[in-house]
């Protein structure tokens, strides 16, 4: 079959959507930075010890760097917040109905394309091939649902950790300080699964894709590279007249 | 050279009148029921089948590898360099990893300030050049206290003359800053330190979130790493056989 390849771009990401991809990245940077350094016991650290020592002497206390990074989350969680809300039906819903993974044949099928997409990084199951994949491919949406499921937790939790001292008398129910002790152990799980898939999702940016990182920065993508990786949203998109 | 801050107590000397209890109480003004040093009694019988009471004045220990330090997420409690373990209440969440840490129940949650409370050495007071406030009240003499680390100090110098035992086990034993003189009696299992049962999610941190997350981004990395190599090894492959080609040609 000869297939000639599509010239030009359409551009496929509106500059708010940008604005907010970056916007969420540079509040993670900012928020998982000042988290380790907050974390300090021995015990339950997740970074050598410098880094906590590190941070709270530029910030001048814990006390400093604890609000830094609650008022960062607010933020970011905030702007992030309102901006689902506002543009909800434009932007918000088309992107989960793209990107959920919600039943489990949907995830076993990502699943096995993320599979082969890896394990061809790797020159292995070279005869296999990745099934056509849509706007988002599996690992892309299994990243995906697993960010928004983190992001929802990490939220929430961190808005109790912040808030419950503040607010509540721990000595009047121990039920407050149970929900303390493991709203830490679930943000910061949540945290490093995040981080876990960012090495991934950073490598296939920078690495494998960088178009897509080009098109994460002017919005535009170029057809002939949609045609190759996304072959179900090419179809979408001639049927619509867009390419 | 820095201090390092000793509390001796002379179980022999000690009438367990509580004035130590009393005094603590008022300097740091603890809720009612609560307070953070003790005296414990335990009754025993003796060899010559004669009941005995057994008297030990506590409190926190000040210990060189602190658990409760080394669990507290938010660095609250804290060492300073002298020895003295400390809480900075500004930061301390109340979340209580620290309390069942101890293996000698030094700490609770105080109800007022909703942090934890615990023997501070009266760190303000010595601070100033002063003795703790048990120290000072004690009827018996039976508290005494100072700097290890001075030669001269009258901790220094009962250290070394009389035969001091400290409250650790096969099981616990933690470097505690507090020794006891009992006249060559065998401390009674009672006053010893405990290993408590630790919160879950503490031990959930330490032994599956941290270990499972540093495996598995450093797995990712790893893995990615080894991507990125092969990437580059293919391509040089891929443009030294392109010139081999052109020169073929
Ligand atoms: S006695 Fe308890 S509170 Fe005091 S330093 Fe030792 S472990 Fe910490
Ligand atoms: S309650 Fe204990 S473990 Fe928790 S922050 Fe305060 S001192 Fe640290």
């Amino acid at each position: 079959m000869s297939t000639t390849k599509p010239q030009g771009t359409i551009k496929v990401r509106t500059r708010d959507v940008i604005f907010i991809h970056w916007f969420n990245a540079f509040f993670w940077l900012v928020l998982v930075l000042t988290g380790f350094g907050i974390i300090s016991g021995d015990f339950v650290r997740l970074v050598p010890a410098f880094w906590p020592t590190f941070m709270q002497n530029l910030l001048g206390g814990n006390v400093n760097l604890a609000l830094l990074h609650a008022i960062g989350g607010i933020a970011w969680a905030g702007v992030i917040g309102v901006y689902a809300v506002l543009n909800f039906k434009r932007v918000v819903l088309p992107f989960l109905k793209n990107v959920l993974v919600l039943t489990p044949k949907a995830a076993i099928a990502d699943l096995i394309s993320m599979t082969i997409t890896l394990a061809h990084l790797f020159g292995l199951l070279k005869n296999l091939k990745v099934p056509p994949q849509g706007r988002y491919n599996g690992a892309q949406r299994l990243l995906g649902t697993m960010i928004i499921a983190s992001s929802l937790a990490i939220a929430s939790t961190g808005l109790y950790l912040f808030l419950a001292p503040k607010l509540l008398t721990f000595s009047t129910l121990a039920l407050y300080g149970e929900l303390f002790r493991w709203a830490l152990v679930i943000h910061v799980s949540a945290v490093l699964l995040v981080l876990l898939g960012l090495v991934a999702h950073i490598y296939f940016a920078v690495v494998e894709e960088p178009e897509s990182l080009e098109t994460m920065k002017s919005g535009n993508a170029e057809i002939a590279f949609i045609q190759h990786h996304n072959p179900l949203w090419y179809e979408s998109l001639k049927k619509e007249g867009k390419v | 050279m820095v201090a390092k801050y000793v509390m001796l107590a002379d179980t022999t000397r000690c009438i367990n009148c509580k004035a130590c209890e009393v005094a603590c109480r008022a300097e740091w003004d603890t809720p009612l029921g609560y307070s953070r040093d003790w005296v414990k009694e335990v009754e025993s019988v003796n060899a010559k089948g004669m009941p005995e009471l057994q008297i030990f004045p506590g409190r926190c220990q000040h210990c060189d590898d602190a658990p409760c330090v080394e669990v507290c997420p938010t660095g609250a409690s804290w060492k300073r360099e002298d020895g003295i373990v400390l809480v900075d209440h500004d930061i301390c969440s109340g979340c209580e990893l620290c309390v069942p840490a101890c293996p000698y129940d030094a700490r609770w949650l105080n109800p007022v300030t909703n942090t934890i409370s615990k023997c501070t050495f009266c760190q303000p007071r010595i601070d100033k050049g002063l003795q703790p406030a048990c120290v000072e009240t004690c009827v018996g003499n039976a508290l005494i206290f100072g700097d290890a680390n001075d030669p001269n100090s009258e901790v220094s110098i009962l250290l070394k003359t009389k035969e001091w035992q400290r409250l650790i086990t096969d099981e616990v034993n933690i470097g505690p800053n507090h020794y006891y003189y009992t006249a060559g009696k065998t401390i009674p299992v009672e006053v010893m330190p405990k290993l408590h049962e630790r919160h879950l999610a503490g031990k959930s941190i330490e032994s599956i979130v941290n270990p499972l997350g540093t495996i598995g981004i450093g797995g990712m990395m790893a893995v990615f790493l080894g991507a990125g190599v092969k990437k580059l090894v293919d391509r040089r492959k891929e443009v030294s056989e392109k010139e081999d080609n052109h020169e073929h040609h």
